[in-house]
Order: C-alpha cells, then sequence, then structure tokens
C-alpha cells in the first residue's frame, strides 16, 4: 500500500460535496415524530416479548407441575414395589395392610359407563322357566377416576365390558 | 459505543457521517436530492432501530440497500434520465468540493471507476471505514474487498498519468 501513498493522500484532499442544510431539518423533524410516537418500532416489540415471557413462563410452571406429579407417582410406585417386594421377603402372607400415610390415600371421583353398543337376542326361555325373557347384550366402556387430594394426582381405571340383560316378556 | 438511539445530540452525529453517506449513495443515484431522500431514510430507520453508532457496516449497508431499492423503483425514470443525459450535455452534479484544476481532475478519475472498485475507494477514503466493515456492507469478503481497492488505485494512477 506504500506505493500508494501519495494518491491515497490526495484523494482525502478532496472534500465530499456538503448535505443541504433542508436535510438537517427534515432529519430532526422525523426522529421528533418517532420521539413523539414512543418509536413505533420498539412499541411494536415490547408487548410482543411481554407476551413470549409470560407464555414462557406459563409454560415452564406447567412443565414442572407435570414433572412433579411425575416423579412422585414414581415414587409412590418405587415405594409400593419396595413394599411388597420387602413384604415378600419378611411376612409370606400379611394378614393386614400397613397404614398408609395421607400422601398416598386415593379417593373415588367419579366413573362413567358408557354403551357402545346394543343388541336385542330375541326371546329366550331360561332354564326351568316357564316364561320367555327377551335377551339384550350391552358393549360397555367402564371408567373409574381416583384422586389424591394431598397432591392432585389422578388415577384412572378403563376397560371394556360386556353385560346381559333379561327382560321378562308378559304375554297378553 | 454508545448506542444512537439515545445519542440526543444526533446533529453531531449525523454531521459526521452524512457528508460520506451521501457520497456513497451517489455511487448509484445521480440527483442529490434523490441521495439526501436516501440518507435521510436510512439515518432515521437506524436510529428508530436502536443500532449501536460504531456499527457503521450496518448504517453503510442499510444506505446500499435503500439506494438499490431506490433504482430498482425507479428504473423506469433512471433509463429516462440515462437517454436524456446521453443526448444532451450531462450536466452532472458535484460529489466533491474541487479548489483547482488537479482535485478536478482527480474527481473525475474517480467517476471513472467500475462502479465496485468505486464504492470500496468511498466507502476507504471518505468514510474510514475499515476492510472488515467494508465487506461487511457489501456483502463481500475482506480480501475482495481489499483487491477492488487496490484495482481502484492502480486504475486511478494509470488515468492520471500524464500521457
Amino acid at each position: 500500500m506504500n506505493d500508494f501513498s501519495e494518491l491515497e493522500k490526495e484523494l482525502r484532499k478532496l472534500r465530499p460535496s456538503q448535505p443541504s442544510p433542508v436535510l438537517f431539518e427534515r432529519v430532526g423533524e422525523a426522529l421528533e415524530n418517532c420521539r413523539a410516537g414512543a418509536s413505533p418500532a420498539r412499541q411494536a416489540r415490547l408487548p410482543y416479548n411481554w407476551w413470549s415471557l409470560g407464555f414462557g413462563l406459563a409454560a415452564a410452571a406447567v412443565l414442572i407441575l407435570f414433572g412433579t406429579v411425575t416423579i412422585e407417582r414414581r415414587h409412590e410406585a418405587q415405594q409400593t414395589v419396595a413394599q411388597t417386594s420387602a413384604a415378600t421377603e419378611t411376612r409370606p402372607a400379611p394378614l393386614r395392610r400397613e397404614p398408609s400415610d395421607s400422601r398416598s390415600k386415593f379417593i373415588p371421583a367419579g366413573g362413567t359407563n358408557v354403551v357402545y353398543n346394543a343388541r336385542d337376542e330375541g326371546l329366550h326361555f331360561g332354564d326351568g322357566s316357564e316364561r320367555p325373557v327377551r335377551r339384550v347384550r350391552y358393549h360397555t366402556q367402564q371408567t373409574w377416576r381416583w384422586r389424591n387430594p394431598e397432591t392432585g394426582a389422578s388415577l384412572r381405571v378403563s376397560y371394556p365390558s360386556e353385560e346381559i340383560v333379561l327382560i321378562p316378556v308378559s304375554g297378553q | 459505543m454508545e448506542p444512537i438511539a439515545s445519542h440526543e445530540n444526533w446533529r453531531n452525529c449525523f454531521s459526521e457521517v452524512a457528508p460520506g453517506l451521501l457520497l456513497f449513495v451517489r455511487q448509484w443515484v445521480q440527483s442529490a436530492a434523490d441521495a439526501e431522500d436516501i440518507v435521510q431514510d436510512a439515518f432515521v430507520k437506524f436510529w428508530r432501530r436502536n443500532h449501536d453508532i460504531s456499527n457503521r457496516g450496518l448504517l453503510y449497508a442499510a444506505v446500499r440497500s435503500l439506494a438499490l431499492d431506490f433504482i430498482r423503483r425507479d428504473a423506469r425514470r433512471a433509463r429516462r434520465e440515462a437517454t436524456a443525459l446521453a443526448e444532451a450535455e450531462p450536466v452532472i452534479e458535484r460529489q466533491f468540493e474541487v479548489d483547482d484544476d488537479t482535485q478536478s481532475a482527480l474527481a473525475a478519475a474517480v467517476r471513472s471507476l467500475p462502479c465496485d472498485q468505486r464504492e470500496v475507494l468511498v466507502l476507504k477514503i471518505w468514510n474510514d471505514l475499515t476492510f472488515s466493515e467494508i465487506a461487511g456492507a457489501l456483502g463481500i469478503s475482506q480480501n475482495t474487498a481489499a483487491s477492488r481497492y487496490r484495482y481502484a488505485l492502480t486504475n486511478l494512477r494509470k488515468t492520471l498519468q500524464p500521457q
């Protein structure tokens, strides 16, 4: 670059044309407008960031809650397994249950019985019965729920069932 | 490293960079008024977005982007101007304040450089950007920026050498 130092010096002596004074006024006005509008770009970004933060915190809280419940349930399950194993080793036939602490108590919270199929199988005579009965077969899905009020954990058991109902038929 | 948005005395800041920015824009835009519009837009946007004043590469990249957008938008007018300039005696608005014939010849030699060399020269000489900043502003490598600068100086020397 030393070869060009003289040329660079000459170039630097050249002064670019100055902007018009009007430009300074226009820029000043535009900046004032920005301030008066409280910098719309930044205003628009601020609520977005707060919303993100809020959603993030909410999601984190749900995850922590879920994680806590899961860990407690695992812990309880492990305790049950450990108790069962210990019982098998030391007490071959426990006659009474160990008193469980309140944290492991589940109380019934409800149940549903959903009939998803009902079939009328017609009239039948039961064993030794003189009157015919109408036999109806129900296919249902039964669900029972328990809830631990201490920990908020819930337990749900769901299974399919089949039910046969015999309806006596009276002749006219 | 003062953020430009908190720079209350924007006039000092703008008066420092405005001549160089205008010269940079006028490498693509003939009209000084159009160039001033572009510089105003770029500077105000830069300020509003709270960019760091020391991040000059970003400022020049924004100016260049706006200038190129302007050229695309105004292509029809540019063609009309180019035709008019080709037919009539070209009235070129001055890019430099010249004191004598030597400086006038030097300014003419700069104008005759290819655009890619001229923009690097303008950023280096009259805006004091480093090759790293030039590379960032133009989206090229530092080596390319340095070699374009060397080519520009070589070409200027050839043009200015007495026949």
